[in-house]
């Protein structure tokens, strides 16, 4: 679903060059579920802009569901955004002024659906979050956990085919955290779709098929959940 | 459709998040639609007012002979039947009545047209009803018929039978109501203001028997109208003009052209205000839903779309300060109609103020639209470039922590170089010559200056204003509160540039124009004081009334002269006249006078050498003056001749000299009335300017004046006599009456740049709720608080006066010497009104303080905890 080869990114500040990702090569299939995990400035974040398109690469190759994306221009990769990438955000990026329902449509609305299979879709999407309750509410009136599973809800309301988590886990105490991460894990699963993790939280990677430390822009190792707990 | 929706739905959110500044803008919007909506309609009611009673009274008529206020003898309609082509030749009398109330004192102007009744009942389009007379013809042809205008008759609650008293020239005469005129088809139109009588009832009324005011020609069906035209002029005196009704109208306009196109462009001043305020709105949103705007990148909305996510909320400020703004446009407009009437009145031709039906009519619907669509459009391009921004977000930046606007600070140093870029176009601009007699290039060069000025504000915002106040710090916490409120305005020089500019805009021509204004009232008082020297004139009584349209009533005996020199303490008496005739197409002012008497009494402010000598030189080679605006619109210059179309063929006359001149817009020529006489033939005088011998009591020969003017009158109501003094208030009363509406159009722009101001202080409030919760939980009072607000908007103040003096100095110069130059052709001696200039400059400084006030005390206010809590 996701390839990645030699990968790099670095950032000019003043008269210094940044690498924040260098030469990361690999392959995710589809469903699968890839964490990364690592310190804070290990590159994780970089990597997840990059391949959502939200950033450009300095040197490498993207490919995505088969496509080279290294060629895209902004429209395409807004394309893909819309079609088949879902983000989840720490910060949860709600739209303020908008309900958890209205902010659960507006992918589908803008993917050009309208009527009322946009509110049937998103009150079957925050049914599985069990939101459904809490639908007319805006994001100001509701808990972080329960932004998040909103925001879990909008990421998946159009059945995309990748879903990107950047520490979906971060804002939330460790109750909220566990139960947001089954929430991915089980939504992902029963679609089939491939799931990319960042997080400093080991335990949020439990859901993951397999993880990748990362450290200075670079992957380290790949290695299991288990294993990563058992380091720890 | 799912569009539709999605926007639909975050402008809902958008709008209502922000009701206050949401609200703001469209007042603010509303108000600059409102002026130029106004302004447009008045103005083009007032032409189409007068367009309407030519077409409406011309009826099938396809050709007119004019002889302007000199009139046309009546023989002449014989030699006009004869010539081939004319179906019909009808005589026509155009004057004005004043209507006397009950106590005999004068009300309003009353039109009357003067038509053969008989062959023009089923010609023009008029509806008499004469219900209950026996003898309807006998009725019609009576001497003192009249039918009055429908809505006239309303108004004045006259009735068929009624007596209507009317004063002509300086006789109070008797008419009596035969019925009342309308449409034929009933519908609402000029007839309803105007009243009409037989011809020659007409004539013996307004003491014009013999003479007519024109000649409606119908031509043949078939023949050419042009070619019938050539063939009249042949049969005609020369001086007559023979045109189609519509070019009277199309003479008009152009006559009021440049007054119309200087007011409209001043109402525009509103709007490009507007366009900061949206501006500036728009660039707050932008930059507060920043994070927003990456959260609809990241999941999948288009560059293009969120550009249009903005525009469409700005169209939406516009559609809605369009409707309210075109609404009280549309209000406002029925109030300047009457002013804009009598201005036109006062300065150009009389019009009729009766006519206001528009309001009923589609055009009122025209009105609404063209309001909204300009307020659409303008905020659509105050939006341009904050939605430009907008759709450019860096998508992982806005939503990465931290501030984004930080790191995108705007480029001040090339602004300020683009500002003076357009600052020296400004400057060249100046230069070029009108094109099509309309300064265009002059217009550009303002732009020019308050676009270059604008550019450089956020230089000023950031630049030597803040180290001078370092440099220059008050000690204590008033200094401390004073330096951070400034670090916070200099922080942000995009956005408060915007707002200085806006201040600057409103400012700058609210002091420009108020140069230009004060400048050109102390020439004309320099000029009253300089030329007009006669200690009393004796004018018709109707003379500084409005719409006083008519040779019969704008005119005096010639025996009175003798009278009036006769009596002890007059040293002399002058006869002075005064008549509109065509010149190579132009309406102008022919004015004779004893030229002698007025070289030894007064004189003309000549342009070059010396009055006397000239005036002298003028009657002895029978020349001409002619005033400046007259001289640059012709072309001719000192030396030179003109040649003008005269009852006895064209004549040439030595130009002896050029004067500067303010009584009239289209320009007057002045000949010795011997001369004038001579190839005139017109004795008659339309004021008698009087010189007083040294010591005598002015009040004294006054009630001498008029007991021997009553005594010349055979029961006629007493003649205007006005000593010097009133004549040059009245003069200036009418200067000030034309610059009412400038000083109404300006302010609406300063109200504007208030609310832009209110705008940005009240944001910047919002923006800093957590600074302020941050200073209030370390120990800072809620006055300290307002005191740091006020501090913010007393700097932008400062900094937006700054520039408004230097940019209303710069646009007072490009208003006298380019635009006002190249529109008018007046030549105004600039003065610098230092108290006027400390009144605006402290009004505007008072309105910052204001502005700031408000949002300062709900800063003030606001609950620390939240505000801590705030991400």
């Amino acid at each position: 679903m996701v390839q990645l080869v030699q990968l790099s990114k670095s950032y000019v500040r003043g008269e210094t060059t940044v690498a924040a990702l260098c030469d990361v090569s690999l392959d995710v299939g589809r469903g699968e579920f890839c964490a990364f995990v690592g310190p804070s400035g290990c590159g994780k974040s970089t990597l997840l802009g990059l391949v959502a398109g939200l950033d450009r690469q300095t040197s490498g190759d993207i490919l995505l569901d088969g496509r080279k994306a290294t060629t895209f221009t902004s429209h395409d990769w807004t394309v893909a955004r819309r079609e088949i990438i879902g983000i989840v955000f720490q910060a949860f990026h709600l739209v303020p002024g908008l309900t958890a329902l209205e902010n659960v449509s507006l992918p589908l609305l803008l993917r050009g659906e309208s009527g009322g299979a946009v509110a049937r879709r998103a009150e079957e999407v925050l049914e599985m979050v069990h939101m459904a309750h809490r639908r007319h509410h805006r994001p100001g009136e509701l808990s972080g956990g329960e932004q998040q599973r909103v925001a879990i809800a909008r990421a998946l309301v159009h059945r995309p085919k990748l879903l990107l988590a950047d520490e979906p886990t971060g804002n939330l105490d460790s109750h909220q955290g566990t139960e947001i991460m089954a929430l991915i894990g089980s939504m992902t699963k029963a679609e089939g779709v491939t799931v990319l993790l960042v997080t400093h939280s080991q335990s949020a990677a439990q859901s993951a098929d397999y993880v990748w430390t990362m450290q200075d822009g670079r992957l380290m190792s790949r290695t299991t959940p288990r294993a990563l707990t058992g380091v720890a | 459709m799912a569009w539709l929706t999605l926007f639909a739905l975050l402008v809902r959110v958008h709008l209502t998040q922000r009701p206050f500044r949401t609200a703001l803008t469209i007042v603010g919007v509303a108000l600059g639609v409102a002026a130029s909506v106004a302004v447009r309609t008045a103005n083009i009611e007032v032409l189409h007012s007068f367009e309407r009673a030519v077409v409406t009274v011309a009826g099938p008529t396809t050709l007119e002979v004019s002889g302007g206020d000199l009139g046309i003898d009546e023989q002449l309609i014989t030699a006009v039947r004869e010539v081939p082509g004319v179906a019909s030749a009808s005589p026509v009398l155009v004057q004005t009545a004043v209507r006397l109330d009950a106590a005999g004192q004068p009300g309003g102007a009353l039109q009357v047209v003067g038509l053969d009744l008989l062959d023009e009942f089923e010609r023009r389009g008029f509806r008499i009803s004469q219900e209950g007379a026996q003898n309807p013809l006998e009725d019609l042809l009576r001497a003192d018929s009249l039918y009055l205008g429908r809505k006239l008759a309303t108004d004045w609650k006259a009735a068929k039978g009624n007596a209507l008293s009317l004063q002509i020239g300086p006789r109070p005469v008797q008419a009596r109501i035969a019925g009342v005129l309308q449409d034929q088809s009933d519908r609402v139109s000029s007839w309803d203001h105007l009243a009409i009588m037989d011809i020659a009832a007409a004539q013996v009324l307004f003491n014009m028997v013999g003479r007519l005011d024109r000649i409606d020609i119908i031509t043949e069906s078939g023949a050419s109208v042009e070619a019938v035209a050539q063939a009249v002029r042949a049969n005609v005196p020369p001086h007559l003009t023979v045109e189609r009704p519509t070019s009277r109208t199309k003479q008009v306009e152009q006559m009021v052209r440049a007054f119309r196109l200087n007011l409209m462009v001043l109402s525009w001043v509103g709007l490009l205000v507007g366009m900061f305020l949206i501006y500036n709105t728009m660039a707050f949103s932008v930059a507060q839903r920043r994070r927003e705007i990456g959260i609809y990148r990241a999941i999948g909305m288009t560059q293009s779309r969120v550009a249009g996510l903005f525009l469409l909320e700005a169209a939406l400020f516009g559609l809605l300060g369009g409707i309210v703004g075109s609404l009280g446009g549309v209000v406002l407009a029925q109030k300047l109609i009457g002013l804009l009437s009598r201005i036109v009145s006062d300065l150009y031709v009389p019009l009729s103020q009766g006519d206001t039906s528009w309001a009923d009519s589609a055009e009122l619907m025209q009105a609404v639209f063209e309001g909204v669509a300009i307020g659409c459009l303008v905020s659509m391009i105050g939006a341009i470039a904050p939605s430009l921004d907008a759709s450019r977000t860096a998508t992982i930046r806005a939503l990465a922590p931290g501030d984004y606007e930080v790191s995108r600070q705007v480029r001040v140093g090339a602004m300020a170089y683009g500002g003076i870029g357009l600052l020296v176009a400004s400057g060249v601009l100046a230069w070029a010559s009108p094109l099509g007699g309309v300064p265009v290039l002059g217009y550009l060069a303002t732009f020019c200056l308050l676009g270059g000025l604008s550019c450089l504000a956020p230089g000023c915002v950031t630049g030597w204003w803040r180290q001078n106040l370092q440099r220059n710090r008050i000690p204590g916490v008033q200094g401390a509160m004073r330096d951070i409120a400034v670090e916070h305005a200099a922080r942000n020089p995009g956005r408060n540039g915007v707002t200085v500019s806006a201040l600057m805009v409103g400012l700058a021509i609210m002091i420009g124009v108020l140069i230009m204004v004060r400048s050109f009232r102390h020439t004309v008082e320099l000029w009253i004081n300089e030329t007009i020297i006669a200690d009393i004139v004796v004018a018709p009584s109707t003379w500084l009334r409005e719409a006083n349209g008519g040779s019969g009533t704008k005119s005096l005996p010639p025996i009175w002269r003798d009278r009036l020199a006769e009596i002890p303490g007059i040293a002399e008496v002058d006869t002075y006249r005064d008549v509109r005739v065509e010149v190579q197409g132009q309406r102008v002012a022919i004015v004779s006078r004893d030229l002698r008497l007025h070289a030894r009494r007064s004189q003309y402010l000549v342009r070059q050498g010396n009055s006397t000598e000239l005036l002298t030189q003028a009657v002895e080679r029978g020349g001409i003056v002619v005033s400046e605006v007259l001289a640059n619109r012709l072309g001719v210059q000192e030396g030179q001749s003109l040649e003008l179309m005269t009852p006895q063929g064209a004549r040439s006359f030595p130009v002896v000299a050029v004067f500067y001149d303010y009584a009239t817009d289209g320009g007057k020529l002045v000949m010795d009335r011997g001369l004038y006489q001579s190839l005139w033939h017109d004795e008659l005088v339309t004021v008698f300017p009087i010189y007083l011998q040294a010591g005598v009591e002015m009040e004294h020969i006054r009630q001498a004046i008029a007991g021997v003017l009553q005594q010349a009158q055979d029961q006629a109501l007493p003649p205007l006599i006005i000593s010097n003094a009133e004549l040059r208030r009245e003069i200036l009363d009418i200067f000030d009456r034309t610059f009412l509406l400038t000083y109404v159009l300006e302010a609406i722009a300063v109200i504007i740049a208030m609310l832009g101001i209110v705008n940005t202080l009240v944001t910047s409030v919002l923006e800093r709720r957590r600074e302020f919760a941050t200073l209030r939980a370390i120990g800072g009072s809620e006055g300290q608080i307002r005191q740091l607000v006020l501090w913010e908007a007393a700097y932008l103040g400062l900094v937006g006066i700054a520039l408004g003096l230097i940019g209303g100095g710069l646009l007072s110069v490009l208003l006298i010497k380019v635009i006002n130059k190249q529109s008018f052709g007046w030549t105004i001696q600039m003065i610098l009104p230092f108290g006027a200039l400390a009144q605006a400059v402290g009004f505007a400084a008072a309105a910052t303080l204001v502005a700031g006030y408000f949002p300062a005390r709900w800063a003030a206010q606001q609950p620390v905890v939240e505000g801590l809590r705030e991400e």
